[in-house]
Parts: C-alpha cells; structure tokens; sequence
C-alpha cells in the first residue's frame, strides 16, 4: 500500500503542501509543535491496512466474537495489524464527524482499503428499515464499496442474509453479493463466526496481502473446507451407531453422537469440530446441543432444528461408515456445485 | 435554539438517531427526540415456527446481550406449556445469566462507555510514575468495596488477576497511544470531540490508568463469558432448551458435557469475573464517577427521577410457570417492582409490587405507536402483547425526504421502536431502575431482603459514604446509572458462585439430570397454549409474550429494555428515558454535545433488540411483496 507521502505525491500535491497537511493533523490531533517531524516520518511509512466496519440489519454478535478472539487478540489486530477507521460499535466519534472521517477514509485509501460489512441491507421501504446518518445504509453500502481492495462479508447475515431474511423475510434483507458485484467478497459465515475464524481471516490479509484461497462459493477454504460431521469427536460413535435418543439420556451422559436429535454437523461445513470455540474449550456438539447449521445459507428454513436430517442414511453396523460418508459428501458437493455455477454467472454479470 | 442531530449513534448494539433542541445561551436541551433506525421483523419470523426452535430465533435479536433471550424465550414456552425445569438447568442457567451481566456491564463501561469520560489524548499528558502511585492509591482508597461481596466457596488462594501499578507498565501503553496518534491513522479514536472541556475535568493520569485498562480489559473479557461455552458451547449465542439444558452431567465420562475438569474450567472463569469487577472495574468507576459528582455532574436521571420498572430475577429454584406467581415466590433478586418519585427521597417514594398475575393483565403491560412507524386500529390505545399489532407505516422525517433526513417528526410519527407503558406510564429500565427499586422495597419494609438484596443495600450505602451523597440524590444520574450497572456486575459475580455451589452440592446429592423431557413431543401440548416468559436483561426488564396454537407459534411478542428506554413518546405526551435524561442534561459546546452522548450512553442503548418488533394475532404471514413494499398481514 502507498505511504501518505506517495499518495499525495500522485494526486499533485506539493512537498510544501503536504507539511502543512501534517502540522495541520499535528495540531488537530493536539500535539506539540515539537512533534511535527515525527508525524512527518510516520505519514512517509507504510501505513497499517484501513478497515471500515459497517453495520447493517445485524445483531452485532459478529462483533463480539471478533473480540472474543484469543489468537490473535483482537486488540493486536485493532492496534497494530489494521488501523479500524469506522466501526459503529468502537469508534470513539459519532454522528456527522464520523460519517465525514468515512468519506475521507475512501477518498483517502481509494482502492487500498478493507470494507468488512457486518449485518445486510434491507430492500424494502427504499432501504429505509436500515437507517444510518439519515440515509438508508444500502446507500452507505454501496458508497463505501466503490472504492475498497476487497470486501470482508462478516457473518450469515453479510454472506447469506440469515435471521431477518428468514421467511417470509419481512424486510427483504438481502446478503450482501446481491448488491456489491463488482468486488471480490470473502465470505465468513456462522452465526456468529468462530472469532480465531474472523481474526485469521484478517491475519492472512495483513500477512500475505492477498485474499485467502476461497471455495466456489466464496469462503476460505482454510476454515470452511470441513464439514463439522468429519472433524466431530463424536464421529466415532455415529460410525458405531451410538446415538443420544433423548436428550439428558444415558447417550448424552457418555457424549453419543446427536444426528437423531437433529444435528446439522453431517451438512455443516465450519471449523467447529477442529479449531472449536475459545481457542478449542468447547463447540455446540460438545455442550450435548446438535450443530443447528448456522455457518449455511438459509439455515433458519431448514428448521426444526430438532427434527433429524433425512437425507443422510444411519449406519446399521459398524462396518458402513464409508458408504455414509461417501453419500453425505456427494449430497453436499452437489449443492457446492449448483452454488459454483450460479456465483459463476453473478461473477459474468457483474463485469 | 438549535437543533443538533448525531447519527449515528456509536458504541452501542444497532442504529440510533438523536436530535436535540438546545438553548445556545444556556445550554438547556429543551427537547430531546430519540429514534431507532431499524426494524428487522423478527417475531413476525418466529410465527408458524416449532415453540422449541423459538430460543434460536429469538436470541439473534441480540448478540451483545447474547443469551438474554433465549433464556426469556425458553421460560416463556416452559410457562405455557407448563414445563418445569430441573434443579441443576436452573443453577446452569443463572450461572449462564449471571455471566452475561458481568460481560455484558464490564465491557459496557470500558469498550461503550469510558471514552465519554476519558480521552487518549489527555493521557498522553499523564506521568507515567505518577500514573503507578495513582494506581495503588485508588486501589486503598476504593478497595473496602469487594468487602461487601461474599465468597460462597473460598476456593481462591490469592487473585490472579491484579491491576499493575508500575510506571514500565504504564509507560508502555502511553507510547502505543503516542505512536497511533503519530502514524496519523487514529482508527478507532479518529474524529471524535476530544477537544471537549469535559475531557479536562479528570487529572492525566486517571486518563492514562483507564485508557490503559480500557486495553487490558479488552484482552480479559472473553474469559468472563468461559461458562456460557461450557454450559452452551459457544459464546456468542450460546444453546439453551426448553425443558432445561443439554450438557447432561456425568462424572464418569471424559466425553459428557459437563464432568469434574469442565466444573474447574467454570470456576476459574468466575474467579476471573470477581477479579476483574472488584480490582479493575469498580475501582475504575469510583475513581471517575467520584470526581464527576465532585465537579458537579449529579444530572441525567430524567425519568428515572419520577418512575422505574424491574421484573426480577435468579430464581433460587425451579418454579411451576411465570404467571402463576411461583416465579417470583422463588427469586433472590426482588427487583421487581414499579418505584415513583425516588428522587424526592426513598421514605416518600412510592412502590408497586409486579408478580406474576400482572404479566397476564392486559392493562399492565401497553405498547402505543402513535409515534412509531406502525398502525394501529385506534392509535389512542396501547395494546397488550398478547393482543399487539404491528403493521409497518412508514411516514418519513418532517424535513427532507423519505430517503434523505434532516429532521425528524416528533409530532408524527418517527421512531422503529414502540413506546411500552405501565398502566400507561412511562418507565425507566436498567441497573439503575433495579437498583432503585430493591433499595425502597427492601426501606420501606415491602420485601424480607435475601443475601442479593441485602448486598445491594451494602453497596449503595458504601457508595453514598464515599461520595458524600444520599442514594436520592447520586442514583438517578448519569453517573449513578453507570455505578449501579457496575454494582450490579458484582452482584451477579456473586451470584455465580452461589448457583456454582450448589451446583456442587446437588451433584453430590446424587441429582445430574439437566433436562425435564416429559412434555418434549408436541403430542403431549394442549390445542392452545398462552406464556410469557421474563427476566431482567443487563439493559433492564424484558418480556416475551408467546401464543401456541396446534403445535405452532401462532404469535410471538417481546418488549425489550431499551423499547422501554428508547421508545418514542406516547400519545398522552409521555416521554422515553433517553428523552428525558437528554432534557435534563446541561450542554456546554452545543454541536459537541458530549454530555448528551455520555447521558444516552449511561443506557446502554441496544437497538436490535428494541426495534425487532412485530405481529398480527391470529393471521396468516403471507404477503410479503418483493422490495419497496412491506405491508405484513
């Protein structure tokens, strides 16, 4: 990314100019004089990456995880690794002084910044179920889309439309590719992301300077290319055919696997049952509550969530687990498939 | 007069708008509009849905106040579907809940609150050694507060966590701050009003220690939420059940959820909790909240002045339903009650009880929209939620247009939140409200006090001996608000460790059971069911009021806190608590109105939760036209 200097050189802006530029943050940002060079030497080397952090119709349970975070901390990330220039749940400003930084920010690192959304834009109503700054945030969407790198979609809500979208979707929310598509998006789903999913995301960003490899539809492989039922500590008695058949029964007392009482982990793919939550202390499956899927697209219309999933076959001896596992890939590879496709075509559309 | 907008409103859960009318001269706001900026639908979601999924749904109101409303929504379904839990899912789920109030207040008032208080650029200024001595003497001079705190299993040898108080530790966090403001790139603190004469009220160094724990406390929190992982699996939006919980117990398994290692890993967590409230957060809080008061900051109650509203919470053991009054038989914490007049003194303020019975009165609990965007048959009235309507009526601002605000219409309609009364009043809600009301209850002799009750009373009076200021006098303000959120934290510390022991001792009884499954099957509900479920979330009460009908949500219904606190006014001019609070807050720099902020933020606001409303009795979800249309029937 270019320095200040290297920026304000390109846009034709005089060595003399820029000085008075960083004696005017200087005083702005209510230092000494004394410190004028020193701002001057900061704004000349190569700046942390700028992020804005959007909100739309969410519930900020992205935030929280994010925070939650414990490798990396989520305070080396917000400290040293990126520079957060908006966040509606951090920032210490508010209101027009904000929204005026916001602008800057774009015009500032046009092409150079990080956009992550958390939450979507409600279409009904011109947008205005979602109101940020007077405007509907579809607006403010799409405004501070134009000009980032590359576009983080935080969460279900950002990548798939999740809870508001649910039927019969009362605002037409809407997950974020249907508006934004002229960006690379990097989708992170789950309901909330695992926070060591949402701060690795950011430090393969920072580290490689590069969007991590995505799957067809758009999430990094590295932390979606498992389904739960795979990496599951419990897998082993799915294969044995050992299943809770009531919760709280002897089953549930030994850890037997939860399929019959309606686990999603067979469909599911997040890092859950690898990387688990708070840095491997538990994960749903482990508490003795099935995966209710909340990493897929349009998984609160897949409830009951109690209801056991039909499209995968039980074990009847021992000796069958690779035929199940065989026919539970095949089922899920069609849809990654059928999703391939259909992004494939957005991807055309959109250039 | 001017008017001053701020939107949008940061560091709180969701989108809100605020537009004051102040008298440049003076610096009177003499009114204070309040509007919630979204509207998500979420109960018209729910409806048609299995009651046992409703926890999932409606816990994503909220993921700040993560786990709040599962916890309602399941005790909402179990009280109409008569279930009873077992003891242990009541011990789980209050530790669960306790959790959420330590989290949810310390990072309120350190990640959402403290830089209304406190600057970085006012402790780049601080001495460093000077900021050490601080330190130590802060923590003699407030330290006698953790006294009033018991420990139900002294299992602790010596805190693990302690406040650093050299000037090294210190130095470092002045030069990280030095080299943020330097680089240019200010992220999070960019383009705030740090030039506001308030940031100037504290010396440097109590700027420098907060911004400093501001920092440390971001790190510590996540360990503070370690029981609802364990318990729920994941945090946020942690799993509950109707009928109890599902980390059965068994201490003869590695693989059950809950064994003797996961038990340990709770009880460190809550270790942590304690630590964290009583050596950093109320040392903190006093620090700042005491030369506030000193400097003459006693404004901001509003409407807790005049009326506040709590339902109770930790029921000490299960209960037969909500409704029915057992819940309330059963709590520890008796905040439920309406007090009026605190502010003329707790001998003269007047105090109603809320049980069970006045969940179901129709004439209790209202919510009006005559100035919200809804439609209601006869907008005059309010509506139970048994009996609510919500039908999207968006109107527009008075100026500017539909899509592009300048200003909003206070005597039309402008709000997304609707406006909750008790027997048509306005109410306050909060730690604050449950503070004032367990305080006159327990006074005015209305309640025999249980250990929480009586911790309150020992934190309220220690706190009106260190500022010098009866409980009328300090509670009802700004500060008092976020004093009594941090008290508030210490108590659910405690409670933690009350729930955690007997937890212990109910294994040791031999009962390990989590879950009551008797009613699981839809075949054993009856044709029709009606429930409300409550607690008092961190931000003040919250109700669920559910319908079933042939095994499905026939209507789902939730009035939240900061509905009650943020909602617009109602059509016999009544007014919400951020508007109020605003018009009894004093501006000093008129398009800087920092104190206004800091007085909305003492809330708590989260709008999410406020502004998820919705539903129809008895009719069909269809007809939802695609985009620019909403009409819901």
């Amino acid at each position: 990314m270019e320095t200040f200097w290297e920026t304000f050189k390109r846009h034709g802006v005089s060595r003399r100019d820029f000085l008075k530029f960083a004696t005017t943050i200087t005083g702005m940002m209510g230092l000494s004089p004394s410190m004028i060079p020193h701002v001057v030497r900061a704004l000349e080397t190569k700046p942390r990456v700028p992020v804005l952090w959007i909100h739309g119709l969410e519930c900020t349970c992205c935030s929280e995880s994010f925070i939650r975070s414990a490798t990396p901390l989520a305070s080396d990330v917000v400290l040293s690794m990126i520079s957060l220039e908006y966040d509606d749940t951090l920032s210490a400003a508010a209101g027009e002084a904000l929204e005026k930084h916001r602008e800057e920010i774009i015009k500032r690192y046009w092409g150079n910044y990080i956009l992550a959304v958390e939450g979507n834009p409600p279409l009904g109503e011109d947008g205005m179920y979602c109101v940020v700054g007077g405007r509907a945030f579809l607006e403010n969407l799409k405004e501070s889309a134009k000009g980032a790198k590359a576009v983080i979609a935080w969460g279900s809500c950002a990548s798939w439309g999740c809870v508001q979208a649910a039927k019969p979707n009362p605002t037409t929310a809407v997950p974020i590719h249907k508006v934004i598509t002229d960006k690379p998006i990097i989708k992170v789903p789950g309901c909330p992301p695992i926070a060591e999913v949402m701060t690795g995301v950011i430090m393969y960003l920072v580290l490689f300077d590069a969007i991590p490899p995505l799957d067809s539809q758009g999430r990094p492989k590295q932390f979606y290319g498992n389904r739960i039922h795979d990496t599951c500590y419990r897998r082993a008695f799915f294969n044995a055919g050992q299943f809770v058949e009531r919760f709280d029964d002897d089953g549930a007392k030994k850890g037997w696997c939860l399929y019959k009482v309606g686990c999603r982990g067979p469909t599911t793919y997040n890092s859950c049952g690898n990387i688990r939550w708070y840095n491997g202390l538990s994960y749903p499956i482990q508490a003795g509550h099935g995966c209710i899927g909340c990493a897929e697209e349009d998984f609160w219309d897949k409830a009951p969530f109690y209801q056991r999933l039909t499209t995968i076959p039980l074990p009847n001896v021992e000796a069958s687990p690779d035929k199940v596992g065989a026919v539970a890939v095949a089922a899920a590879a069609a849809g990654a498939v059928a999703h391939g496709v259909i992004s494939k075509i957005r991807n055309k559309g959109g250039k | 007069m001017a008017r001053v907008v701020v939107d949008p409103v940061t560091r709180i859960e969701g989108h809100l708008r605020i537009e004051i009318v102040v008298d440049e001269k003076t610096g009177k706001v003499r009114d204070a509009v309040s509007s919630g900026t979204m509207w998500r639908g979420i109960e018209l979601i729910l409806r048609g849905r299995d009651p046992r999924d409703a926890w999932a749904f409606a816990q994503r109101i909220c993921g700040v106040c993560t786990s709040i409303h599962a916890l309602a929504s399941v005790r909402c379904i179990e009280d109409a579907l008569e279930i009873q839990i077992p003891k242990n899912a009541n011990y789980i789920r209050n530790i669960m809940y306790g959790s959420l109030q330590v989290h949810d207040h310390l990072v309120h008032f350190y990640h959402l609150h403290a830089l209304d208080w406190v600057s970085p650029v006012e402790a780049l200024k601080a001495d460093p050694v000077q900021t050490a001595v601080l330190q130590n003497q802060l923590l003699e001079k407030y330290g006698a507060i953790a006294e009033v705190m018991p420990d139900f299993l002294a299992h602790r040898a010596y805190p693990k966590k302690f406040p650093k108080a050299t000037p090294g530790y210190y130095r470092t966090f002045q030069e990280k701050i030095k080299k943020i403001v330097e680089s240019g790139q200010l992220g999070i603190f960019a383009a705030h009003w740090w030039d506001h004469p308030d940031y100037k009220l504290l010396p440097p160094e109590v700027h420098l220690m907060a911004v400093a724990h501001y920092l440390n406390m971001l790190d510590v929190q996540r360990e503070l939420f370690i029981p609802q992982v364990v318990f729920g699996g994941k945090n946020p939006h942690p799993h509950y059940l109707v009928g109890g919980m599902t980390c059965s117990i068994s201490m003869n398994d590695m693989n059950a959820p809950i064994n003797t290692e996961r038990l340990a890993v709770v009880e460190d967590a809550i270790y942590t909790q304690i630590e964290a409230v009583n050596l950093f957060y109320l040392i903190d809080l006093l620090a700042i909240g005491h030369i506030y008061v000193q400097k003459g900051q006693v404004y901001g109650g509003g409407l807790a002045k005049k009326r506040v509203i709590g339902y109770g919470e930790f029921p000490d053991e299960p209960y037969k339903g909500i409704k029915t009054g057992e819940y309330h038989n059963r709590i520890l914490y008796h905040c439920n009650g309406v007090v009026e007049n605190f502010a003329e003194g707790v001998d003269k303020a007047k105090y109603y009880p809320m049980v069970g019975k006045d969940f179901a009165d129709p004439n209790v609990i209202q919510e009006y929209v005559a100035h919200s965007w809804y439609k209601y048959p006869d907008e005059t009235k309010g509506l139970h939620p048994w009996d609510g309507i919500t039908e999207p009526n968006y109107t527009g601002p008075k100026e500017g247009t539909k899509t592009q605000w300048k200003y909003l219409n206070e005597q039309g309609k402008y709000s997304w939140i609707k406006s909750p009364r008790w027997r048509g009043k306005p109410c306050e809600v909060g730690p604050l409200a449950r503070y004032i009301v367990v305080y006159t209850a327990t006074k005015q002799g209305h309640i025999k006090p249980s250990w929480m009750d009586e911790m309150v009373i020992k934190q309220i009076d220690t706190v009106s001996k260190v500022l010098d200021l009866p409980p009328h006098v300090w509670l009802p303000t700004t500060v008092g608000r976020t004093a009594a959120r941090g008290l508030e934290a210490q108590l659910g510390a405690a409670a933690n460790l009350y729930f955690l022991k007997k937890l212990y001792d109910n294994i040791k009884a031999g009962d390990t059971a989590v879950a009551n499954t008797e009613k699981w099957d839809p075949s054993t509900w009856p044709k029709e069911a009606k429930g409300v479920g409550i607690t008092d979330a961190p931000r003040g009460a919250l109700g669920h009021w559910v319908i079933i009908k042939d095994g499905k949500i026939a209507n789902y219904q939730c009035v939240v806190p900061t509905t009650w606190n943020g909602g617009a006014r109602d059509p016999m001019g009544g007014q919400g608590a951020f508007e109020e609070c605003m018009k009894d807050t004093p501006v000093k720099v008129v398009d800087k109105p920092l104190e206004v902020l800091r007085g909305i933020h003492s809330f708590d606001p989260c709008l999410a939760c406020s502004t998820h409303l919705y539903d129809t009795e008895g009719k069909e979800i269809v007809s939802i036209k695609v985009q620019g249309t909403n009409t819901c029937y």
